[in-house]
């Protein structure tokens, strides 16, 4: 068989699914746009998720791939949506008129500076000190941010910031047209990433991840690998922020809270680290629902779940009519997503509890893909002691 | 002694604060020897194995490799200068798979189309190459790096070309190990013996001089023992290698070992041809010169 049908040659029955899935799956994002029942509300809830799936894919880089705990993602998507805010805001005391585009590869480079910057003093840390680490340095950049005030805003933040320009075209403001950039972005994030993972760097990156000593006795240059990861993951979520900061139009620092850095690993882990589809389901689960909770839409079809109230208030109802006291009702269906929505940090954490127990992998724990060559027809004779075998090799 | 030895390590010693664990130990290897170092437990063997890696930096003396000065590098260019090694209690990257493990082992010789592969065929490349060599000074591997992340996610025709050679040669030394069919399989699932002969793959794959072995046989039946010594002395011609092992069972030692270095309390005590170390007084108090040595022995077998 010719050398080039081994890579090249159509894959394997199982490849073929691996390789369809993914691009039937994108051709069902592409049309959800057209779908009259996913109105603009909808779609804005998409683009969040689209965001976060783009954020998470970053930080897999890191976390994932090469097992490095981060805790202060944050500060890379800060650094995008400051470089794009102070870049185009009319506020900023910076006029240089870049336009969107621009400001994107810079962005890339920009967030690949400031994970060196990062990485360099947190090298030597492993496990929960470099978890610490990062987690104070997210913070510096936010409080960075506000004190800043010449050049940031302070805490008023940075307005009217620009949206892409199309050539020949109006900017990109409408809902589904974010919609478009954030699902090309996200595509094209996890395309890169996994090819990354399939190479010499990625095999390193988890190398160190399993076994740092081990990894530098193989020949590894650790120190190397481990900035390269931080760069590369940070790169990404660099651009998700230029990402965000033109969509929002508008950034200040609570946007660069803690929290974020929380969702996105909450995103990873609860998705399953190193699993493309678990972070789209992790973000979907974590980002999207709580927002559509809160929809009218979910309000009502929630009003018709009536019934299902009187059955589970009957009880209370019962002991209300007894005791001389008031007694607590189940609340009208109709808010119950919103209590639900209200309600979700304390789901979050069960949800993370529980998927660490059950299953320390993620709901979706990333299957280890087969290098794509044919595998060698089982020798003819069997040897009883393998060691023996393959002389001549 | 025409030969200029490819080991040579003099006066080493390393103190972890009250203890001395090697003191002032010296070792010839010549090329292409199989060279058995034994002693009782906690003699300073693996310390040894640790220094020679880079793992550790030792307090005194020097570790020459065919010439040249290892001791105090990081561990990375002591590989690149063809040191590989196996462990004592197996460390394999658990949860990739096996042909991922030797693949991490080829590292160091898998090219990812940077300055030194770009083969010029047409005048642009040729311009391009003297371009890149010029960048090379760049601090921190930047350029290398930069090659490496574009290389991968673009993929021209050189790196699916490497990439596939190395995944061919992997393919080999799994064969030539015993491993033939298990590529995908995830390296924890292995049977013990398995895993053992993947570290030894994995080892091989760096493309070593210099082959250290950390109890090989361990926890090998009889007739997986004889196995693992036919293939060490198989892998040894096949490869040029020269070996340097340590171990408990005295049937491999006198077997495949074509001298012996015994340590006991970080101190070289005897080296020679196995036969001779046997007879050593020296060594024969140091593993059973009074009551307890004895017992201590009983636990050479299993470790």
């Amino acid at each position: 068989m010719p050398d080039l049908r081994l890579w090249l040659k159509v894959p394997p029955r199982r490849d073929v699914a691996r390789r369809l899935l993914p691009a039937a799956a994108v051709v069902l994002f592409a049309l959800v746009p057209a779908v009259p029942f996913f109105t603009d509300p909808w779609l804005r809830v998409f683009f969040l998720v689209g965001l976060y799936v783009v954020l998470g894919l970053g930080l897999n880089i890191v976390v994932g791939f090469a097992g490095l705990l981060d805790l202060g993602y944050v500060a890379f998507f800060a650094a995008g949506a400051y470089l794009m805010g102070i870049l185009t805001s009319p506020q900023s005391p910076v006029d240089l008129r870049l336009e969107f585009w621009v400001i994107l590869p810079l962005a890339l480079l920009l967030g690949a500076l400031v994970g060196l910057l990062l990485g360099l003093p947190v090298l030597p840390l492993r496990g929960d000190y470099l978890a610490i680490v990062t987690l104070g340095f997210g913070e510096i950049i936010r409080i960075l941010l506000v004190n800043l005030r010449d050049i940031t805003g302070g805490s008023q933040g940075l307005a009217a910031i620009e949206k892409p320009p199309v050539p020949g075209w109006q900017r990109i403001d409408e809902p589904w047209q974010w919609y478009y950039v954030i699902l090309v972005t996200a595509v094209a994030v996890a395309f890169l990433s996994a090819r990354l993972r399939d190479a010499r760097i990625g095999r390193a990156w988890e190398a160190i991840r399993e076994d740092e000593d081990v990894a530098a006795a193989m020949g590894i240059d650790t120190v190397k690998y481990k900035l390269l990861a931080f760069a590369t993951g940070a790169a990404v979520g660099s651009v998700g922020g230029v990402l965000f900061a033109s969509y929002i139009g508008f950034i200040n620092p609570t946007s660069f809270t803690l929290q974020v850095s929380i969702n996105v690993l909450a995103v990873v882990i609860i998705g399953g680290m190193g699993n493309t589809w678990g972070v789209v389901f992790g973000a979907f689960i974590l980002i999207g629902v709580p927002e559509l909770l809160q929809f009218r839409e979910t309000s009502d079809v929630l009003e018709r779940l009536g019934w299902l109230r009187t059955a589970l208030d009957a009880p209370f109802a019962a002991l209300d009519a007894l005791a001389p006291f008031g007694v607590w009702r189940v609340p009208e269906p109709e808010t119950w997503g919103r209590l639900v929505a209200d309600k979700r940090f304390i789901i979050y954490g069960a949800l993370l509890v529980a998927v660490m127990v059950a299953r320390p992998g993620g709901l979706f724990p990333s299957r280890r893909r087969k290098l794509e060559f044919e595998a060698p027809p089982p020798s003819e004779v069997a040897e009883p002691s393998a060691l023996a075998a393959g002389g001549s090799q | 002694m025409s030969v200029r030895p490819l080991l040579e390590v003099r006066g080493l010693s390393v103190r972890f604060q009250g203890l001395l664990a090697l003191d002032s130990v010296d070792m010839t290897v010549p090329p292409g020897q199989i060279r058995g170092l034994i002693g009782p437990n906690g003699a300073g063997k693996t310390t040894l194995f640790n220094c020679l890696t880079g793992f550790y930096r030792p307090t005194g003396g020097s570790i020459l490799l065919d010439g040249v000065r290892i001791d105090g590098m990081p561990m990375h260019h002591v590989a690149a200068l063809g040191v590989a090694r196996t462990f004592q209690n197996i460390r394999l990257f658990a949860n990739m798979t096996v042909i991922e493990n030797v693949l991490v082992g080829a590292h160091r010789t898998i090219p990812v189309g940077g300055p030194d592969q770009l083969r010029p065929r047409r005048r642009h490349e040729q311009r391009l190459a003297e371009v890149a060599a010029q960048l090379r000074g760049l601090p921190g591997g930047v350029v290398s790096s930069l090659v490496e992340i574009a290389g991968a996610l673009v993929r021209p025709p050189a790196w699916i070309r490497a990439e596939r050679e190395a995944v061919e040669r992997a393919r080999r030394l799994l064969e030539a190990v015993g491993l033939r069919g298990r590529e995908n399989e995830l390296a924890r699932n292995l049977p013990y013996g398995d895993q053992r002969r993947l570290e030894l793959a994995r080892a091989l794959a760096s493309r070593p001089r210099l082959l250290l072995l950390d109890e090989p046989t361990a926890g090998m039946n009889p007739g997986e023992t004889l196995a693992m010594m036919d293939l060490i002395r198989r892998l040894r011609e096949e490869y040029g290698l020269t070996i340097i092992l340590i171990e408990h069972q005295m049937r491999v030692v006198m077997g495949i070992c074509e001298e012996v270095t015994v340590l006991d309390y970080g101190r070289k005590i005897a080296e020679g041809p196995p036969e001779a170390v046997q007879r050593d007084p020296a060594v024969i108090e140091a593993y059973l010169g009074t009551k307890f040595a004895r017992q201590l022995r009983g636990g050479h077998g299993t470790p």
